[in-house]
């Protein structure tokens, strides 16, 4: 722990610290460019020079480069340091276009900050300026080379941090550029990453191309709703518009930097069928009108049918406030038909994920820094793409990357593949819980046991599952291998992949509570009339498209709180706007039991966009601001049950009521959450999956998660349709020969639920005798839920 | 794609690049049998270039466009390097510039119409000590007076034309 001077005043460092981040330590910010907390120093831009006036090394010395050592003297701003400074932002200004009034990062422009902090004001080369020509790089980024200062941030950030292959530097000294070997698409799914790190304007937000300004936004902090890792972002708003999302630091989680989904998923708060109005019927009604209807329904039900005919059903979209006032409802009610998850496996799978010991729950920081991980029934980019960025962090640092799955997981690295099909993943887990010695295993117990050994003898092991593939049964062999594989110096950490971003926090509550399927069952015999939604699509994220719609039918009441127009919405007979998560505030709980909270951005309302009609300003004038219908589900719940709208005295009540949320109303939104305090029980019975019989002459259809277009949320932004795949299927190349198909022609898909035609894509890295297709909702495919027994099927030519 | 390589060179460029642990370290030896094959590097040979080392054409890409020997452009039978570095610069490296245009007719960067000569400014030849430098072809030039340029375009160009 070295301790030196820097600016006459004293700090201590941890060992390796270089003088820049030393300095920051004192609150003392040295001018700088290529730096980045998450990708190191290159001394690259020479603008963080300091003076060193005692040490090993002395004089004008880059800071990023040299690590702060015992009784060294530094001077960050000594003349000789001000005047290098100012010569480095002179030099580096030189090419620059003098383009800030029509750049899209002007206002949040690193260049421009350190060219005043350098005293650089007036321009004295009259030189031309070396320029070239911009690539279209696909509908997320957009490319203006002139502006490059060469500080190579993208560049690491891209190949070395994400693991992309088709953005890099070309050229050399004056020439340099940075891009794609021709015009396209980016392909990393992390590239948006790329407008937060370029200290220029040379990569910047596509989707939010000249619409404002960063001092013209409103922020907050928040998090990301769009998959159950809850990473930390920045949201910005203006004229009632949610404009873009960036990327916020939070070492435990996210780390620096967001998937691509989180970062242009944002459009669904903005979609223009949202519905933003109380409706009865297709009716548009007050929100009194359409209370009190609801309120004398379900008294009227009460009476008729007892409080049991009343079903609640909340969702892993919904907050920790949300679904504790749904519980608190149904009790006030007098119903105990609540649940908080539409999907029986996903629920049964978080119910048993969120048993799991805290002490060995894994954050992305934990995955980060493993030396192990073996992922079983995970598919990182499809289920929760930042796991996907840490596994590479860690693979840099040499740790051993082990992936067992029946589908073609794709990783930012190069990792040890096993196919095995998803009947099998079980055998596996079992072998997993009795380590062996097996070079050359010969079978799936012996794979098990031989990586078992490894997690026992590794330093800081991660076993990875995912909810979908491995259901609760799968989840529960998980936990119980990882206790197994664990030493008391080095655990064996656990990261499961769960349903959504409060998956968790539903988890929690139903405690041993129903299932949806037996609310379903309850609505088939008709016990249940009312089924009241809140942020659920039950519509969609049931398994059995036919069986849901027919129960739903059945039903006297369906009221919906939601702030998306859902499959459900359609349906209901009562319909409450809700906010988003960027309109409001609320606690959500990821996937390793953090209970992380974020504030409102904007507060409800048409875009202006929208409702001026594109000219702007509004031609008419109104009292009234139009679409500023929707409400905090917990405030209507709150107003339901009779109560004012204060989320403090809320979280205060959670706390309160369970122990396990203590800390809940002390979160900072800023922070990096809190660990939730004590894990759940054990789910008593776990219903056993039943295997759907195959035919020898079928395959075996397996639906599951993809990056872009499977989440609800983010399938409805605008900015991410470009990104979303057409409907296809994967085979095996094996399979596609025997059935005599091509690679990109048209197949159709025979199931159970009906033919469909899709492009076949053939996939060397999957198991045989499986087809697999992606979720993708508003497609042919959108029947097609994950976590449910494979379906036989067959594909032919179409 | 295949004309700018016989099979058999791909080939064995294949094996080559199999037997190196890391395939990045062929990337210049493929670039350079594609440019002695072709005179330079066209898009096709960069991808072909790709396809042999199993890397991204992007990949290539960044070193066929670092080096300034590689040529990402047609060029002339023989290219004229001449360097205007520092050393060169101070012996007189402008004027040899000046006079190889007048000699060439052409401006940096150009080729001659008959094919023979593209002349290029380049940053160091490694030849600091015989400043000015000049290279063409593969045949480095030291000390080199604007005299004796004419002499030696001459006796390049009857060599070119062999
Ligand atoms: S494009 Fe941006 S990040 Fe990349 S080198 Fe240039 S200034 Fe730096
Ligand atoms: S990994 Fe998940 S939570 Fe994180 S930014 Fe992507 S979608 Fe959002
Ligand atoms: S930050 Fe140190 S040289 Fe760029
Ligand atoms: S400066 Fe001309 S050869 Fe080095």
């Amino acid at each position: 722990m070295p301790t030196l001077i820097i600016d006459n005043l004293t700090v201590t460092v941890p060992e390796g610290t270089n003088i820049l981040e030393a300095a920051r330590q004192l609150g003392i910010e040295i001018p700088h460019f290529c730096h980045h907390e998450a990708l190191g120093s290159v001394g690259a831009c020479r603008l963080c020079a300091v003076e060193i006036l005692a040490g090993p090394v002395k004089g004008i010395q880059m800071s990023c480069m040299v690590p702060a050592k015992d009784d060294m003297v530094v001077d960050t701003c000594s003349a000789e340091v001000l005047a290098y400074r100012a010569q480095v932002i002179e030099w580096l200004m030189i090419n620059h276009p003098h383009d800030c009034p029509v750049c899209d990062e002007g206002g949040e422009c690193q260049l421009q900050d350190m060219t005043v902090a350098g005293g650089h004001g007036i321009r004295r080369y009259s030189g031309p300026k070396r320029t070239h020509q911009n690539q279209n790089l696909g509908p997320f980024i957009s490319h203006e080379m002139n502006r490059c200062i060469q500080c190579y941030r993208c560049v690491r950030t891209y190949q070395d941090y994400c693991g992309g292959t088709d953005f890099g530097v070309l050229g050399a000294r004056q020439r340099l550029y940075f891009g794609r070997f021709n015009d396209g698409p980016l392909e990393s799914p992390f590239a948006g990453n790329l407008v937060d790190v370029c200290p220029t304007g040379v990569f910047t937000d596509k989707t939010y191309r000249f619409k404002s300004r960063l001092w013209d936004l409103q922020e907050a902090p928040s998090i990301c709703p769009h998959c159950s890792l809850g990473c930390a972002v920045i949201p910005g708003a203006r004229y009632r518009e949610l404009q873009r999302r960036r990327a916020r630091t939070n070492k435990r989680t996210n780390g620096h930097f967001i998937c691509d989904r989180g970062r242009f998923g944002y459009g669904y708060v903005n979609h223009p069928d949202r519905p933003r109005h109380p409706l009865v019927g297709h009716r548009r009604v007050t929100w009194q009108e359409g209370l009190a209807a609801l309120q004398n329904k379900l008294q009227e039900l009460g009476e008729l049918f007892g409080a049991g005919s009343i079903g609640l059903l909340s969702s892993s979209r919904a907050t920790l406030e949300t679904q504790f006032l749904t519980k608190r409802w149904a009790t006030s009610l007098g119903s105990d038909q609540v649940c908080f998850e539409a999907h029986p496996v996903r629920d049964q799978g978080a119910r048993v994920a969120a048993s799991q010991p805290l002490d060995r729950s894994a954050s992305l920081e934990d995955v980060r820094n493993c030396d192990l991980a073996v992922l079983i029934g995970a598919d990182p980019l499809s289920e929760a793409p930042m796991l996907a960025l840490a596994l590479r962090q860690a693979a840099r640092r040499g740790a051993r990357i082990v992936v067992a799955d029946p589908r073609p997981v794709v990783l930012p690295m190069a990792c040890e593949r096993h196919a095995v099909s998803t009947d099998k993943l079980a055998r596996l887990l079992r072998g997993l819980s009795r380590p062996q010695q097996s070079a050359l295993p010969a079978s799936l117990e012996e794979l098990g046991g031989s990586l078992s050994q490894a997690l026992l003898s590794a330093r800081s092991p991660v076993l990875i599952g995912g909810t979908d593939l491995l259901g609760p049964q799968g989840i529960l062999a998980l936990l119980e291998a990882a206790e197994a594989c664990s030493q008391p110096e080095h655990p064996c950490r656990t990261m499961l992949l769960l349903g959504g971003p409060n998956s968790f926090g539903g988890a929690l509550l139903s405690a041993d509570g129903p299932g949806f399927d037996s609310l379903l069952e309850g609505m088939e015999q008709g016990r249940i009339k009312a089924l009241l939604c809140f942020e659920a699509d039950p519509l969609a994220d049931f398994p059995d498209r036919k069986r849901i719609r027919a129960a739903l039918s059945r039903l006297d009441l369906l009221a919906v709180f939601d702030c998306a127009a859902t499959a459900t919405v359609q349906e209901a007979d009562l319909f409450f706007p809700t906010t988003a998560v960027e309109e409001s505030t609320g606690t959500l709980i990821n996937n390793e039991g953090r209970m992380q909270t974020f504030e409102q951005v904007l507060s409800a309302g048409t875009p202006i966009a929208e409702s001026a009609g594109g000219s702007h300003p509004p031609r008419f004038f109104t009292r009234d601001i139009p679409g500023t219908d929707p409400q905090p589900a917990w405030g209507t719940l709150g107003a339901l049950m009779g109560r004012c709208a204060d989320l403090g005295a809320l979280r205060r009540e959670i706390e309160k009521a369970d122990a396990r949320f203590a800390g809940l109303s002390l979160l900072d939104a800023n922070g990096e959450g809190r660990r939730i305090a004590i894990p759940r029980s054990r789910p008593v019975a776990l219903q056993p999956a039943v295997a759907n019989a195959v035919a020898p002459d079928q395959l075996s259809l397996l639906v599951t998660e993809t990056l872009f277009g499977s989440e609800l949320l983010s399938s409805l932004s605008p900015c991410l349709q470009e990104a979303i795949p057409a409907p296809f299927v994967m085979l095996h190349p094996q399979d596609a020969m025997r059935l005599k198909l091509e690679e990109g022609k048209k197949v159709t898909l025979a199931t159970p639920l009906g033919d469909l035609t899709l492009i076949l894509r053939i996939q060397q890295d999957m198991v045989p005798g499986v087809a697999i297709v992606p979720r993708l909702r508003g497609t042919a495919l959108e029947s097609l839920v994950p976590g449910s027994e494979p379906l036989p099927c067959r594909i032919e030519k179409a | 794609m295949a004309m700018l390589l016989s099979e058999k060179q791909i080939t064995q460029l294949k094996r080559r690049v199999k037997e190196t642990p890391h395939p990045r370290e062929m990337i210049l030896d493929v670039l350079h049998a594609i440019q002695d094959a072709n005179g330079w590097i066209s898009e096709e040979g960069v991808e072909l270039a790709a396809i042999i080392l199993g890397l991204s054409p992007l990949q290539v890409e960044e070193v066929a466009t670092f080096y300034d020997k590689l040529y990402r452009r047609p060029v002339g039978r023989k290219v004229i390097h001449i360097c205007d570095s520092i050393c060169c610069w101070s012996r007189g490296s402008e004027t040899l510039m000046l006079r190889l245009q007048q000699l060439l007719g052409i401006a940096p960067g150009e080729t001659t119409a008959d094919g023979m000569f593209t002349l290029l400014p380049t940053c160091c030849l490694g030849a600091c000590a015989e400043a000015p430098a000049v290279r063409i072809g593969k045949t480095l030039y030291g000390n080199v007076a604007p005299e004796q340029l004419e002499a030696i375009l001459d006796s390049e160009r009857a060599e070119g034309q062999l």
